[in-house]
């Protein structure tokens, strides 16, 4: 296959996985990645792959293209905010575009809850040398992140 | 082959990290597993993908199955962590 790029679905701080305060990212259980600790302002969050919006959350969501699946998940435990931080714009099975909007999402509200803000962007079922070329410092929304070198299965 | 029926207790569902915790038991026990959810649809439990898919919730009734020597073991280990959220 050939690499896929994987874009930023919001602006903030890049930050290792490690640094994520839920120890099930931080161990990369869940799979390898990057976090973004956002930029505190209201955003548009945006899809970080071609595929199709296999599933939509308030607080997450997963964007799929075969075998390719990236997980965005906006803040930590921020399924208890019942989407008070968000307003989706996409639906749900919906094919979208790499950059696309998904929702707006607010970063301050989830902080204010006294929930971590920072959000996990990671490569569903990939080994952890499957992601390559990872993106450091500051990141704007829709510029590359990392690269998904393989689709590796079972 | 063996297999289990049981309540998903965890209180949102298989999501994310929960998903994550159980997929990675599946993996460690390194046996094919399949969930299956009361209307049929199925899921390789090694998959984190196919199993977020699947979309269980918390008070679903699943089934579990797996292959080979130690399956009934295995299952009992992964129904506990079903079970136990």
């Amino acid at each position: 296959m050939s690499p896929v790029v994987v874009t930023a679905p919001l602006t903030g701080l890049i930050v290792p996985l490690s640094e994520v305060p839920d120890p099930v990212f931080a161990q990369r259980l869940v799979g390898p990645g990057l976090a973004i600790s956002p930029t505190p302002q209201r955003q548009t969050i945006l899809s970080p792959i071609d595929g199709r919006l296999l599933k939509l959350k308030p607080h997450a969501f997963i964007v799929a293209e075969g075998r390719t699946a990236v997980l965005v998940h906006l803040g930590i435990d921020t399924v208890l905010l019942d989407g008070a931080a968000s307003s989706l714009i996409a639906v749900e099975k919906q094919i979208v575009r790499a950059g696309e909007p998904i929702m707006f999402w607010d970063p301050i509200l989830v902080e204010a809850a006294g929930l971590s803000a920072i959000c996990p962007v990671v490569a569903l079922d990939a080994p952890a040398d499957a992601v390559a070329d990872l993106a450091h410092g500051e990141v704007v929304a829709g510029a590359e992140l990392f690269t998904w070198r393989e689709r590796i299965y079972g | 082959m063996a297999e289990r029926r049981v309540v998903v207790a965890s209180a949102v569902g298989l999501h994310a990290r929960p998903a994550a915790l159980f997929v990675t038991a599946v993996t460690k026990i390194g046996l094919p597993v399949t969930l299956t959810r009361r209307d049929g649809r199925t899921a390789d439990a090694r998959s984190i993908l196919a199993v977020v898919t699947l979309d269980v919730k918390c008070g679903d009734e699943v089934l579990l199955c797996a292959h080979g020597d130690d399956a009934e073991a295995a299952l009992d280990r992964l129904a506990e962590l079903l079970t136990h959220g």
